[in-house]
């Protein structure tokens, strides 16, 4: 009895103080750096940017994926547009897209996401056309406007680019073994066989990434696909023309296992591609005993290793040339989309696709920005070289899982897992096959 | 004084259980009956909910015709092309991998639960190991998945982060990569499962084994029990109910289980079970149809468990 | 097997003690080790986390030569000292999103975004601080409200006769089975309608919806077995459901409220999904900050091991705290048998 009345008391207290605390809970981390907002307009144009019809104190809700430091630079970037319209936003970071997809479905959008271009198909009945809110075109080759625009209408604004095609090396190793960087394809094939040839590993594989294992054995694919066949051939198979199983397609994965699977060519052979996690393989080729001499992974990898070994200097201890023969990028993109128009959102889609913004963007150095005004503005050696590859490209892929929606990423990452693993590539690539046709007859 | 021989409950008036039953009923209904009715009818449609089914109907491909999605959420993972392939396949289906799951976990926690139970009962620093075994079940899933990415990492030739490896390469063997081959993968994540829920089973198991009152044990102990006899002759048949209640409640969750296997492998490498399938249908691929036809089919997988225990209910009533 | 504390009749030393105190040793260390790698990484510097096992952490010449004391003559506690660090949980706490640490960013004069190197920081938005609060205000009303709204539930299926207490109880438990998936969306538009969305008394609604299931059938469970003289003595000196409410089930049930208090508290407090979807990120818990201590490309494992740990502390309080609730005799014949 004693226990209960104790227990009781104990539970009304606790339950009193929860619910003050919920009460009182300041809610959203607004960054803003404004104190009082007033109901005012604010002045149309500011330092180069478009604050038209924006009111003090008005807020942008926004849905990204970037959480830590990538979120940090999204800020900054934001910073100038913040202060000249004197707008504020309320963001929200979660990779889980179950968030996005039950908000949108529930009828409660976020004003703005910061996503891939799968959604743009996916929500296109929801979307709000770029041209309506006067996003500026000219500043974006040719292609970033096709990838963007779903039956006829723009309705994604590309803010971030980073390319994929892209071998990761140490020139101090290179120089130390004699190596030369290749320039053609048939250099490059010459080049692993002469690593192995002096007892040297040449790749360093990793697909291990939990729910997506497999996508950098995806990606390597598709970059053979782009030397071999070009971009116009990966854009097809993304719209369902050229069957998965075609025979440039199994010539591609063929390519590849032989370098992935055998241990000649890479660290641990097909148990070392399989299970070793994408970022550890990076690790490996610039350890203190570097366990291989190249790595083919995006952009990012520069950011991977520093967090490990912040003292590699770029250009001396680590550097990347572009896969050699390659007709075309691949690259991960992530889109602007807009659920509401309003004032406020209208300024922000047009900072973005400004001069202004785009500028920012690249000196900031949240990855590369198709906002060809930022082309001029890259801060490190290291950006201005990505942003050469990105310029000089004549063609630029989405991801093909990414891309096509419905199972088909899955089924992807599953097949050339499946592949490494020793599994029948026939088999696999009519299985990957049929999820393609499965998607196309959504 | 005869004591009635009938359970002795009160009459009231009829609207008074009711008020009692009211919040509940309410809240439930509103936020379970509700949203299951609505996305059931979505498992009737096709592929994505968003036509009828026949739209996912092929030439000369087996149609089931509203009930396509359930034809996908069924076979889709099923190899059919010979006995051997459909045995290896079935293994490292969702299915398959429910019965693994149920066996190895439900099992695990239930037996280690009760046997630690048991044995710390009474001894001096029982709160202590109580709350070792339990403390996992605090750490959430995301907690634990990195926790058992520094047991399970695969490493390098060189460098082992994780201690499993590390232990196996001190030995002079090669080290595993746990986590991606099959079938192994799915026992190192039952492992898991077990080292989580242990310690639910046992605090219920602990409590029940507290309330078996002193002259029990001690009167068996007069007559020579061993503490084996005990256990297996005294304690256990006393409890028995508790820990039906303890295994009923295990095959659910069980069946349920999503977080773990999401967080550390995704349902990849044949890890699959039949919540992160529905939630990848539902989430990653937007495919609502086939979504919600796996959930009809993992709740009519826990319906019969249920039902058990309602009867057992029965049975009870009709002795109180 | 029953208890160490208990000696065989015959005073001979007793093999079984023995081997079970060692099994329960065994089961201790297994039960500990990954825990305690966890706990040692989270003191670890982040360049030694990715190149080294947790357990080198006293092996002070390995690891990678960055991560090494730049004075190879310093003495054995001057090495180890840079071994470990505290950075990862300053970093944790106050959300740094910078590149290198809260503490080396303060000391060096240059304000890290969002912050004002001063205490208020530990209640940044995107530190577990700030989430430490919101975790408490979801978790706290969803642990306390189904749980009284059950107790009131399985009251009235085991005790009271009327038409239909088995229909409803079986529909009632066997709500269990629904996924929580299944129901996200069709309560998210209902909320959106009222307006509650993003708010509080939106998740601890429906925590409390979907804790109730469990809750009711274990309460009943208990409920039913407690003996049936109390009650028969209860009724025939006149009393009313209301009285023998308070003063018998109540008390009686106390270990069984304390068992699926810690468990539904355990629930929510590490529940992600339901908290992101209708709370949001404006007002983050502390596992959607753990869940975005990682970035998109993977860095950040270093604050995730210490976020993990800071979000274990109040459970592992709230389960000692209620030890003292299974007490033996409590239940003296409660649980049926």
């Amino acid at each position: 009895m004693k226990h209960f009345r104790k227990l009781f008391s104990i539970t009304a207290i606790l339950l009193v103080f929860a619910l003050l605390l919920g009460a009182c809970t300041k809610p959203a981390p607004v960054e803003t750096p404004v104190d009082a907002p007033v109901e005012e307009p604010v002045e149309a144009i500011v330092d180069g940017i478009d604050c038209t019809g924006v009111k003090e104190g008005d807020v942008v809700s926004m849905l990204y994926q970037w959480s830590g430091e990538e979120e940090a630079k999204l800020t900054e970037i934001l910073t100038p547009w913040l202060e000249a319209c004197k707008a504020s936003v309320s963001p929200e970071s979660s990779r889980d897209q179950a968030l996005l997809d039950t908000r949108v479905q529930a009828g409660t959008p976020p004003d703005v996401a910061f996503w891939q271009v799968p959604q743009l198909t996916q929500y296109k009945d929801k979307l709000v056309p770029m041209d309506t809110l006067g996003a500026d075109k000219s500043n974006y080759a040719g292609y970033w406007g096709d990838i963007g625009t779903i039956e006829g209408k723009w309705l994604g604004l590309p803010v971030k680019a980073d390319p994929k095609t892209l071998i990761w090396y140490s020139p101090a190793a290179f120089e130390a073994a004699g190596y030369t960087v290749p320039a053609t394809w048939d250099e490059l094939v010459a080049l692993v066989d002469q690593m192995a040839a002096d007892g040297n590993v040449a790749w360093s594989m990793g697909m291990e990434s939990g729910d997506a294992t497999g996508w950098t054995g995806t990606d390597f694919i598709q970059d053979i696909l782009l030397v071999t066949q070009g971009p116009d051939f990966v854009n097809k198979i993304i719209s369902g023309e050229i069957a998965y199983n075609d025979p440039a397609v199994k010539e591609a994965y063929e390519i590849y296992g032989k370098w992935a699977m055998d241990p000649a060519y890479t660290v641990a052979g097909a148990e070392g591609t399989l299970s070793t996690g994408f970022n550890d393989a990076i690790l490996k080729v610039f350890s203190d005993t570097p366990e291989a001499f190249m790595v083919k992974q995006s952009g990012f990898a520069s950011g991977t290793l520093l967090g490990t070994y912040p003292d590699k200097v770029y250009g001396v201890d680590y550097a990347f040339f572009g896969v050699p023969g390659a007709q075309g990028l691949q690259g991960g993109s992530d889109w602007l989309m807009v659920f509401n128009d309003t004032p406020a959102v209208r300024s922000l889609v047009k900072y973005l696709s400004s001069n202004k913004g785009g500028e920012t963007w690249a000196t900031i150095g949240f990855d590369l920005t198709p906002n060809a005004a930022g082309n001029a503005f890259y801060a490190t050696e290291e950006m201005i070289h990505k942003a050469e590859l990105l310029s000089s490209a004549t063609g630029f892929t989405p991801d093909i899982g990414d891309s096509i929606p419905g199972g088909f990423g899955s089924a992807e990452f599953k097949g050339i897992t499946d592949f490494v693993n020793g599994g029948d590539l026939d088999e696999i690539l009519d299985s990957i096959a049929a999820a393609q046709a499965d998607a196309m007859t959504q | 004084m005869a004591k009635p021989t009938v359970a002795p409950v009160m009459r009231q008036k009829p609207l008074v259980p009711w008020l009692y039953l009211l919040p509940a009923i309410i809240i439930m209904t509103v936020f379970i009956l509700y949203p299951m009715i609505n996305t059931v009818g979505l498992s009737f449609k096709n592929a994505d909910g968003s036509a009828s089914a026949e739209v996912t109907c092929r030439e000369g491909q087996p149609c089931w015709g509203a009930f396509e999605n359930y034809r996908y959420a069924l076979t889709n993972e099923l190899n059919t092309s010979s006995p051997k392939a459909f045995w290896e396949s079935f293994w490292i289906s969702s299915y398959g991998n429910m019965i693994k799951w149920l066996l190895g976990m439900v099992s695990g926690t239930v037996i280690i639960g009760l046997v630690f139970a048991v044995w710390v009962d009474g001894i001096k620093s029982e709160a202590l190991a109580k709350s070792i075994i339990f403390m996992p079940m605090a750490i959430s899933f995301v907690g634990a998945g990195v926790i058992w990415k520094f047991v399970y990492n695969y490493g390098t030739s060189q460098v082992q982060t994780g201690i499993l490896n590390a232990i196996i390469s001190a030995f002079g063997g090669e080290p595993v990569a746990f986590l991606s081959k099959v079938p192994l993968n799915t026992f190192m994540l039952i492992i898991v499962g077990i080292w989580m829920w242990t310690g639910f089973c046992m605090t219920l198991l602990s409590a029940a084994i507290k309330s078996i009152p002193e002259e029990v044990i001690e009167a068996s102990r007069i007559d020579g029990a061993t503490d084996f006899e005990v256990f297996a002759k005294i304690q256990v048949p006393i409890i028995m109910p508790t820990i039906i209640v303890v295994i009923t409640t295990m095959v659910i969750n069980v069946l349920k289980l999503f977080d773990i296997v999401y967080v550390m492998t995704g349902g990849n490498f044949g890890t699959n079970v039949l919540a992160t399938r529905m939630y990848t249908e539902m989430y990653t691929n937007s495919q609502y149809g086939r979504g919600t036809a796996i959930a009809v089919i993992l709740i009519l997988f826990i319906v019969p468990f249920i039902v058990m225990n309602i009867r057992r209910f029965m049975k009870e009533e009709a002795m109180r | 097997m029953i208890s160490l504390t208990r000696t065989k009749s015959n005073g001979k030393f007793d093999l079984t003690r023995l081997l079970t105190g060692i099994g329960i040793v065994l089961i201790l260390l297994v039960w500990l080790i990954p825990t305690v790698g966890l706990l040692v990484t989270s003191f670890r510097p982040v360049a030694l986390i990715n190149t080294t096992g947790w357990w080198t952490a006293l092996d002070v010449n390995n690891g990678p030569e960055s991560a090494q004391h730049p004075d190879p003559n310093a003495s054995y506690v001057e090495k180890l000292g840079t071994r470990f660090t505290i950075n990862n949980y300053v970093d944790a706490l106050t959300g740094y999103r910078g590149t290198k640490s809260y503490l080396e960013d303060c000391k060096s004069g240059t304000k890290p975004l969002g912050m004002s190197c001063s205490i208020k920081d530990l209640l940044n938005p995107r530190g577990m601080g700030r989430a430490f609060l919101n975790s408490v205000a979801v978790t706290i009303p969803s642990t306390i409200l189904p749980i009284a709204i059950a107790l009131f539930a399985a009251y009235a299926l085991s005790w009271m006769k009327f038409k239909g207490r088995y229909a409803v109880f079986a529909i009632l438990v066997g709500l269990q089975v629904v996924p929580i998936q299944m129901t996200l969306v069709p309560v998210l538009r209902m909320f959106a309608g009222m307006g509650l969305n993003g708010t509080f008394p939106a998740v601890w609604l429906f925590h409390t919806g979907f804790g109730l299931p469990y809750a009711i059938y274990l309460l009943r469970n208990t409920m039913s077995a407690l003996p049936k003289d109390l009650f028969e003595s209860a009724y025939l000196d006149g009393a009313d459901h209301w009285t023998i409410f308070k003063t018998i089930i109540l008390p009686l049930t106390t270990p069984a409220i304390a068992s699926l208090a810690i468990y539904q508290f355990l629930w929510v407090w590490n529940d992600l999904l339901v908290s992101l979807i209708f709370l949001g990120g404006s007002k983050p818990v502390m596992t959607y900050q753990i869940s975005n201590m990682v970035t998109s490309l993977g860095a950040g494992w270093h604050l995730l091991t210490a976020a993990a740990f800071l979000s274990m502390l109040l459970p592992m309080i709230v389960f000692f705290a209620l030890q003292r609730y299974f007490v033996r005799g409590m239940m003296a014949g409660a649980v049926k048998g």
